[in-house]
């Protein structure tokens, strides 16, 4: 049995259903992320398990008990705020050690456990500072030591790292990682930024509408997208409509061009099936090895320059595709409007949902 | 770079430093006029209280006014109801002003409207509307029973329907002080990550909500302070022997002690001003900054 489980949840809010039918089973340790769009229903899924919000329907098992109606000071559940939350009146010694002071711990206990906390976090300077006077990441640290410092069953992380600066960001969403991992505690996450969530999860949770569009690893969810919505969501995507010219062999043809794909369920479609595909742009490369299953004639139409990456906006039959490539000071970029030839292979070729 | 180029750049540096703090004229002209606005009727009186001797300068006044034994019984009576107020208002405002934030923002709107009708209904109204209501006594129905005797003809009651009326009058200024006060530190967040940490509504309200209140609730108080102990209308008509109708008597009567004890009253006001200050010194930045 999974050490949570959340079962057939939904929630609503007078007529508007936020969060439905949900079902998740995370194991003990695992760092699990609810990627979305705002207004998906992933902050109201997080709160039901912190007991903010109780579900219309459903289930929530914590450790083989059934936390659904309990209240949120009941539930040994630990939360991080966007906003921090940390207590004004208090220094940062006393927001961690409020949680323990309220299960009335001995003093002495308290001390340590603060101070093991302050050492975790490496606030120890700051420990008899006050909120105000630390800078947005460093309170979020404090958040996260003070949630942590009960030896809560589950963290909850609210999106985090939000409010924060780009770089702060991306150290903070590290240190929480190593964190989560050194004191082997079940996590979840709850962000729209697809590259956290790609970083920090043992496994990610798409959400749209209420609903788990697709469960998977960040592997899974990248490379082998379920639905249009997963794969649109996460990372950059072609889409194209096609029609299905040989189903035996993943034959189809868009604009005329004909592609191959290594799609399994093309062999349950017709010919002449009207269907969307969808590759990602850093699947297309040069035609430099012609045996390759998807070799196609194309014009360059731009050329962007990202960075690491320089984007290249190539037209395949009457259809724009964008194509990266990883920069280098050696590249050599052709023209604008040149004719090329690019390539794919055909499990880059995804057909994701009937047109 | 050359010798002059570095020597010219380096001028107009030291020359654009002064400039970046030259001096405001109209910054200063606002400034000084507001502050002779409210400082000059206050030193016409003081001035005027310390000329009751003819051709001296004393605190004849004062010393007069500290005297009457009147003065201390209607000032002490006051401060006594002023402190009910406060406490009356503000148990009234907080746990209100808190569930609206946190469980009926929709009520909100209702609410802030009720606040503000002591500057719509004058005081005069209200203490004819409390006589009218409280000078006869509440019978158990269908009885002739009397639960609660008319409250207007003994001290305690008097009292009482006098604190009730403050409180009304210091809505506006406790509640949105409070409010103010609890939209700076997003009482919402703060209650729920108390939760998280297994807190329980008392220990909420009592070591996360209030203390984070103090200074908004200093300064509702002080304006309710303020008011109660200046106040006449309601005092006369119930005929209580508070502060606000004795200086107004006095004044019939007087002319130098009314002005010294005015001046002593703007004193206290702004001692209890300074003391909020010393007080809350940190307090404004602990909730402010982010």
């Amino acid at each position: 049995m999974a050490y949570l489980t959340l079962s057939s949840i939904s929630k609503q809010f007078g007529d508007t259903v936020v969060v439905e039918d949900f079902n998740l089973d995370i194991e003990k340790g695992e760092f699990v992320s609810f990627l979305g769009p705002s207004g998906c229903g992933k902050t109201t899924t997080l709160r039901m398990v912190a007991g903010f919000e109780i579900p219309t329907s459903g289930k929530i098992i914590l450790g083989g008990n059934d936390i659904t109606n309990q209240a949120p000071n009941q539930r040994n559940v630990g939360m991080i705020f966007q906003a921090y939350a940390l207590f004004p009146n208090m220094t940062v010694a006393q927001n961690i050690g409020f949680g323990l002071s309220i299960r009335k711990e001995p003093e002495e206990a308290i001390k340590e456990r603060v101070q093991e906390m302050v050492n975790l976090i490496g606030l120890e300077k700051h420990a008899a500072k006050y909120p105000y006077q630390l800078s947005g990441g460093q309170q979020q640290r404090v958040a996260l030591a003070r949630a942590l410092a009960n030896r809560p069953q589950v963290l909850l992380l609210d999106e985090p790292l939000s409010a924060l600066d780009a770089k702060i960001r991306v150290s903070l969403r590290a240190e929480i990682r190593a964190i989560q991992r050194r004191l082997g505690i079940t996590a979840i996450f709850v962000t729209h930024d697809q590259e956290e969530a790609l970083s920090i999860s043992d496994r990610i949770v798409i959400m749209n509408e209420g609903r788990a569009e697709q469960v998977g690893t960040p592997f899974e969810i990248y490379n082998f997208p379920k639905t249009q919505f997963a794969a649109n969501f996460v990372g950059s995507l072609n889409n194209a409509g096609a029609e299905v010219v040989d189903p035996a062999n993943g034959i189809l043809s868009m604009d005329g061009v004909h592609f191959k794909t290594a799609d399994t369920e093309m062999a349950n479609r017709k010919r002449g099936d009207k269907i969307r595909i969808s590759i990602r742009p850093e699947r297309f490369s040069f035609a430099a090895e012609p045996l390759k299953d998807n070799v196609v004639d194309c014009t360059i139409e731009n050329i962007t320059f990202l960075g690491s990456v320089v984007r290249i906006q190539v037209k395949i039959g009457n259809t724009k595709f964008n194509m990266d490539t990883f920069n280098n000071p050696f590249l050599e970029l052709p023209a604008i409007g040149a004719k090329e030839k690019v390539m794919c292979s055909k499990e880059a070729v995804l057909v994701l949902e009937s047109a | 770079m050359n010798d002059s180029l570095y020597k010219y750049l380096t001028w107009r540096a030291l020359r654009s430093k002064p400039r970046d703090r030259k001096f405001n004229f109209w910054s200063w002209f606002w400034y000084l006029l507001g502050a002779l606005y409210f400082i000059l009727p206050l030193y016409a009186t003081f001035t005027f209280s310390i000329e009751m001797q003819r051709d001296t300068l004393s605190f004849l006044a004062y010393e007069k006014a500290f005297a009457d034994k009147e003065f201390w019984h209607t000032f002490g009576y006051s401060n006594l109801v002023a402190l009910l107020t406060i406490l009356v208002s503000a148990l009234l405002s907080i746990p209100t002003a808190y569930w609206i934030r946190l469980r009926l923002p929709q009520a909100r709107r209702i609410v802030e409207f009720i606040t503000l009708l002591p500057f719509v209904v004058p005081a005069i109204i209200l203490v004819f509307g409390l006589i009218r209501i409280y000078s006869s006594s509440f019978n158990i129905p269908f009885t002739d029973i009397a639960l609660i005797p008319p409250l207007t003809n003994f001290r305690a009651g008097t009292t009482i329907l006098l604190v009730a009326g403050y409180t009304v009058l210091a809505l506006p200024y406790m509640y949105r002080s409070v409010d103010t006060g609890m939209r700076t530190i997003d009482v919402a967040t703060l209650t729920e990550a108390a939760q998280s940490l297994g807190a329980d509504w008392k220990t909420i309200m009592l070591r996360v909500i209030f203390p984070n209140l103090r200074s908004a609730l200093l300064s509702g108080a002080l304006l309710t302070f303020a008011i109660v102990v200046g106040e006449v209308t309601i005092a006369s008509f119930l005929g209580v022997p508070a502060f606000g109708p004795y200086l107004f008597l006095l004044g019939q009567h007087r002319a130098y002690e009314p002005a010294a004890l005015s001046f002593t009253s703007f004193l206290l006001t702004w001692m209890a001003m300074g003391l909020i200050q010393l007080v809350t010194g940190g307090q404004g930045q602990a909730t402010g900054a982010h």
